[in-house]
């Protein structure tokens, strides 16, 4: 699926789904440098079960791993 | 592939059109709007005249406009720079000027003797010269559209003030410049008012220093960097929503634009991302490598008819695609050519020739009508 999202900017006919999903959704920005992808979101709903926590901005950092990804907002 | 026709058609007498004010930059999004309504405006004038179309396979010879903006960079004025010209009115065949909506078959043989007298006058020059795009000459079954090529083929314009004369259509000077039929900047399609809309523009530039990828990577906005997949950074902005290929030659790539002036926009804004990252990048050589364009023709083809009359530039293999791949000599564009009557567009360095590619197309595929 990630090889199907570079064949597509290499043929340059990318669909930008990223910046549909920056004008759609709440997505600032996005990086991705050592593999590492950065995220950073605005107005973003945490909901879970039991309790619902609204936030402004998060930021994102994720990593490729057999075992987790690293997550850290703030 | 057929040897192309020794004679290919050219030009008799030209219609000189207005060159639209350079000095005067057009907002975007109304661009095609404005050349659509010059377009359309001179077309109301000339309504009586209709001009011969040129055979497929030597489609109608572009139009020529006054001289070229004086900032080259312009490209969406490219369509506008003369393609080809000539300037001997002397032996122009002017037989069929009356009553064009029934002068089919005396389109065919003024076509022909246009061919002879064309290629023997045929001239580059700066004039703002429009061909005369020979008669119509199209598949089997294809109706009269001398009709339908009235309206995209019409275009007032002064024949002897050809040069740097203001965007001010005038009236012909003389009967014979006025038959002179130009293909527009926006053409209206064969009497139905399809325009090939632009999906994408691919363009390049040159930023003229090495870049440092990770650098670039690190601190811009919206920007992937996979140097084992890829040895470029892609990055993306919203306005206009393009995507850009960075190269560490400082080479750069520009997608997804809708426009030129929007590709060239775009590659801008790219080049001082990058350089308020600390590099001295140029703007060098811009230029637009691919034009794609779409639009629907509202009827169902027969794609094995035509793939059978025009077995040298099609080809069809429903079970690989299900479309028929067209691809025309001139202009050089491969069309995409899909049963539901949508068409696809592509190989354009320029937005004229999308548009001659259409008109040629157009008469043809309504020879393959379904039912």
């Amino acid at each position: 699926m990630a090889y199907q999202l570079y064949r597509n900017t290499t043929l340059g006919n990318s669909l930008q789904e990223s910046l549909d999903e920056l004008i759609q959704g709440s997505l600032n920005t996005y990086r991705f440098c050592d593999n590492v992808w950065t995220f950073v979101l605005n107005d973003v709903e945490f909901r879970e079960v039991t309790e619902l926590i609204k936030v402004d901005k998060v930021k994102i950092v994720a990593c490729d791993g057999k075992n987790t990804g690293s997550n850290t907002t703030e | 592939m057929p040897s192309a026709p020794s004679r290919a058609p050219r030009p008799l007498a030209y219609w000189v059109i207005p060159q639209l004010p350079t000095a005067d930059p057009l907002p975007m999004d109304e661009e095609t709007e404005t050349y659509l309504e010059l377009y359309l405006d001179q077309c109301a004038v000339q309504d009586d005249f209709v001009p011969p179309r040129s055979p497929l396979f030597s489609p109608v010879v572009p139009y020529v406009y006054t001289p070229n903006p004086s900032n080259p960079e312009t490209t969406f004025n490219s369509h506008l720079e003369s393609k080809e010209t000539s300037g001997n009115f002397s032996s122009v065949d002017l037989s069929f000027l009356p009553d064009e909506l029934t002068q089919e078959n005396k389109d065919q043989a003024v076509i022909r003797s246009k061919h002879e007298t064309e290629e023997n006058s045929e001239t580059q020059s700066q004039q703002s010269r429009l061909p005369l795009p020979s008669g119509q000459d199209v598949g089997p079954g294809s109706d009269s559209s001398s009709l339908s090529n009235s309206r995209s083929h019409l275009h007032p314009g002064d024949a002897n003030s050809i040069q740097s004369a203001p965007a001010k259509p005038n009236c012909n000077s003389s009967p014979l410049a006025s038959i002179t039929p130009m293909t527009p900047m926006t053409p209206v399609s064969e009497c139905c008012g399809i325009v090939p809309q632009l999906q994408n523009i691919v363009s390049t530039v040159n930023l003229a220093c090495k870049l440092d990828l990770k650098k670039i990577a690190l601190h811009a906005k919206n920007a992937e960097y996979n140097p084992k997949r890829f040895a470029a950074v892609i990055m993306r902005i919203r306005e206009p929503r393009t995507t850009a290929l960075i190269f560490s030659s400082g080479k750069m790539v520009c997608t997804g634009a809708k426009s030129e002036e929007q590709s060239r926009l775009a590659a801008r804004k790219y080049a001082r991302v990058v350089q308020k990252l600390g590099f001295p990048a140029r703007f060098l050589d811009f230029k637009i490598q691919n034009m794609v364009g779409s639009c629907d023709v509202r009827f169902s083809i027969r794609l094995e008819g035509l793939v059978l009359t025009h077995q040298q530039f099609s080809s069809y293999e429903p079970e690989l695609f299900p479309g028929l791949i067209y691809r025309m000599v001139k202009p050089r564009i491969v069309l995409l050519i899909f049963v539901s009557g949508k068409v696809v567009l592509t190989g354009a360095k320029e937005r004229s020739e999308i548009y001659e590619a259409f008109e040629n197309i157009y008469p043809i595929l309504k020879g393959f009508r379904k039912a």
